[in-house]
């Protein structure tokens, strides 16, 4: 080998080694490349899982923080599946009804909430407001039941029902309710008031009435045209208040109770003529029209003669007060040869607002198309009148435009037909 | 006015004097003998010793209340057995008690003072009294 040789050979490997170590550095590199790729995604992947950890924590807060509010509820909360069986109760409603979570969970709803009228007698199963949710699957509420305790005291309750509602069905009810002795109380407190303070106002009223009756007789002396005409207006605001105490004496006996409904075999179409009758002087006031539609087939009907007077006079005053000079007034009765007696009048008046007409029965209530008519009403009159037809197991509803006018029906099955269907369904 | 009417006896019993005293003066215009009373115990007395033919008794008063009294009456003798009472009274007529006494103690009627003219009143007398 001679000296060349070997030096382009050294040349060559010296070269190569060039290219080794470059080939080398960009392994290098790539290795730096790849392991901080690596790193990112491991940060990465580190970063995805702490979210999810985030998000299942802050789920599971919500989902604590969504039960505490529905457990801390201030009312008594029940929810139950489909079939009625209990899945939740809050701490109210544990306390309310003296039971314990753990005893009642899963188990039948009625058998651990037994609820009676006021009366004492127990609702059936199908009656519990949970039940007829889950068959009608609509909202209910209702505050006129008890609810009897394990030491067989009772409460009165108020009690909300709405169907649970999942994809278009009903996955279970849920039940709000509460303890409303105390709003019992005040209203019975007061309807006593009422009562008293009637009773009361009714005797120097009644001393008002007879000494100017006296008077206007002509009983203590002649008195002059002109006297007389004030004392006609001092009689008749007289009787006005009269009337007005009689109206509150009967709101205070529905909200007592104390309406005893004493049925007797009943000539309606007498006691409808008679009651037709006291309003004579005002339809003739008015020159008002009144068509008089009695079915012949009426029969001696089964009712409480004094409670279906109130009725007639109500509809038929209000009918007669609050229809202009000159209308017209029908006043039908009829039979459906069974056991319901129809009653229709209707009038060409006022009418009912369209946006009123849900609170005509409430108490106290007058729209407003009325109120700036010179025409006298307590808003206690429909009141009246639905509470004994709802008591006497019959429907009251009506149709009604403004300013064209207003019918009323109302549908009353006899006495016993009420009984018959009181034990049909308890 | 008409003293002829064989001359009919009443007795108010009413505490409250304005009503008395009315009651007093139309029964005296129409030709009543009128007696008064101003409580279920004075009026017991004046009933058992003056006999009146007709009792207009109220209800809630003072001392004895017309319930009672009527009651008592009822038990004294054969004359307070019979003698005919109306209880005039603003207590209403859906009270069961008042019903009960009413038809325990017959012949008595029962009458919302309020409800009534005075003229009525004067008419349900006489029809009572005829």
């Amino acid at each position: 080998m001679n000296k060349k040789t070997i030096i382009s050979a050294s040349d060559d490997i010296v070269f190569n080694l060039k290219v080794l170590a470059k080939e080398k550095e960009n392994i290098r590199r790539k290795l730096a490349v790849t392991a901080k790729e690596k790193e990112r995604a491991t940060r990465a992947i580190t970063n995805v899982l702490e979210d999810l950890k985030i998000k299942e924590e802050s789920l599971i807060e919500i989902n604590a923080k969504e039960e505490a509010i529905l457990l801390s509820i201030g009312e008594g909360l029940l929810a139950t599946d489909e079939k009625g069986n209990i899945i939740l109760i809050n701490k109210i409603g544990e306390e309310l009804l003296g039971v314990k979570s753990k005893e009642i969970m899963g188990k039948i709803f009625f058998g651990v909430i037994p609820i009676e009228d006021e009366k004492g007698v127990s609702i059936p199963p199908q009656k519990h407001p949970i039940s007829m949710v889950l068959e009608t699957g609509n909202a209910t509420a209702i505050s006129t039941y008890y609810y009897v305790r394990k030491d067989k005291t009772r409460f009165p309750m108020a009690i909300a029902v709405a169907p649970i509602v999942l994809d278009f069905k009903i996955i279970g009810t849920i039940k709000v309710f509460r303890d409303i002795t105390r709003e019992k109380e005040i209203d019975k407190a007061k309807s006593e008031f009422v009562s008293l303070a009637s009773h009361q106002l009714r005797t120097p009223l009644t001393s008002i009435s007879w000494y100017t009756e006296m008077i206007l007789k002509g009983d203590v002396g002649q008195v002059t045209s002109d006297q007389k005409k004030y004392l006609e207006e001092i009689y008749q605001g007289n009787q006005r208040m009269i009337e007005l105490v009689n109206t509150l004496l009967d709101v205070s006996r529905i909200e007592l109770g104390t309406f005893k409904i004493e049925s007797r075999p009943t000539d309606i179409i007498k006691l409808a003529e008679s009651v037709l009758n006291e309003q004579k002087v005002e339809i003739e006031k008015n020159n008002l029209i009144i068509t008089e539609n009695f079915s012949k087939n009426v029969p001696i009907f089964s009712t409480d003669p004094k409670l279906l007077r109130m009725v007639f006079q109500n509809l038929l005053s209000n009918a007669v007060a609050y229809t202009p000079i000159n209308g017209k007034i029908e006043f039908a009765i009829s039979f459906d040869g069974k056991e319901t007696v129809r009653i229709k009048v209707s009038d060409t008046g006022y009418g009912i607002p369209k946006n009123q007409q849900n609170q005509i029965f409430t108490k106290l209530f007058r729209a407003d198309n009325i109120r700036d008519k010179d025409v006298d009403g307590t808003g206690l009159g429909l009141y009246i009148v639905k509470s004994i037809v709802k008591n006497s197991g019959g429907e009251i509803w009506f149709e009604s435009e403004e300013n064209k006018g207003t019918t009323f029906y109302v549908s009353l099955p006899s006495a016993e037909m009420k009984e018959k269907k009181k034990k049909d369904t308890t | 006015m008409n003293d002829s009417k064989d001359n009919k006896r009443i007795l108010v019993i009413e505490d409250d004097t304005p009503l008395r005293k009315v009651l007093h003066d139309k029964f005296i215009l129409e030709g009543f003998h009128v007696l008064e009373a101003k409580d279920g115990e004075e009026g017991l007395a004046t009933a058992l010793s003056e006999r009146p033919d007709l009792i207009l008794l109220d209800i809630v008063m003072p001392q004895m209340d017309g319930i009672t009294m009527m009651k008592e009456l009822r038990q004294k003798n054969e004359w307070g057995k019979n003698v005919p009472i109306i209880l005039l009274t603003n207590l209403s007529a859906d009270d069961e008690k008042i019903n009960r006494a009413i038809a325990d103690n017959a012949p008595a009627y029962y009458l919302v003072k309020s409800s009534y003219t005075i003229n009525d009143l004067v008419e349900k007398i006489k029809e009572r009294l005829s």
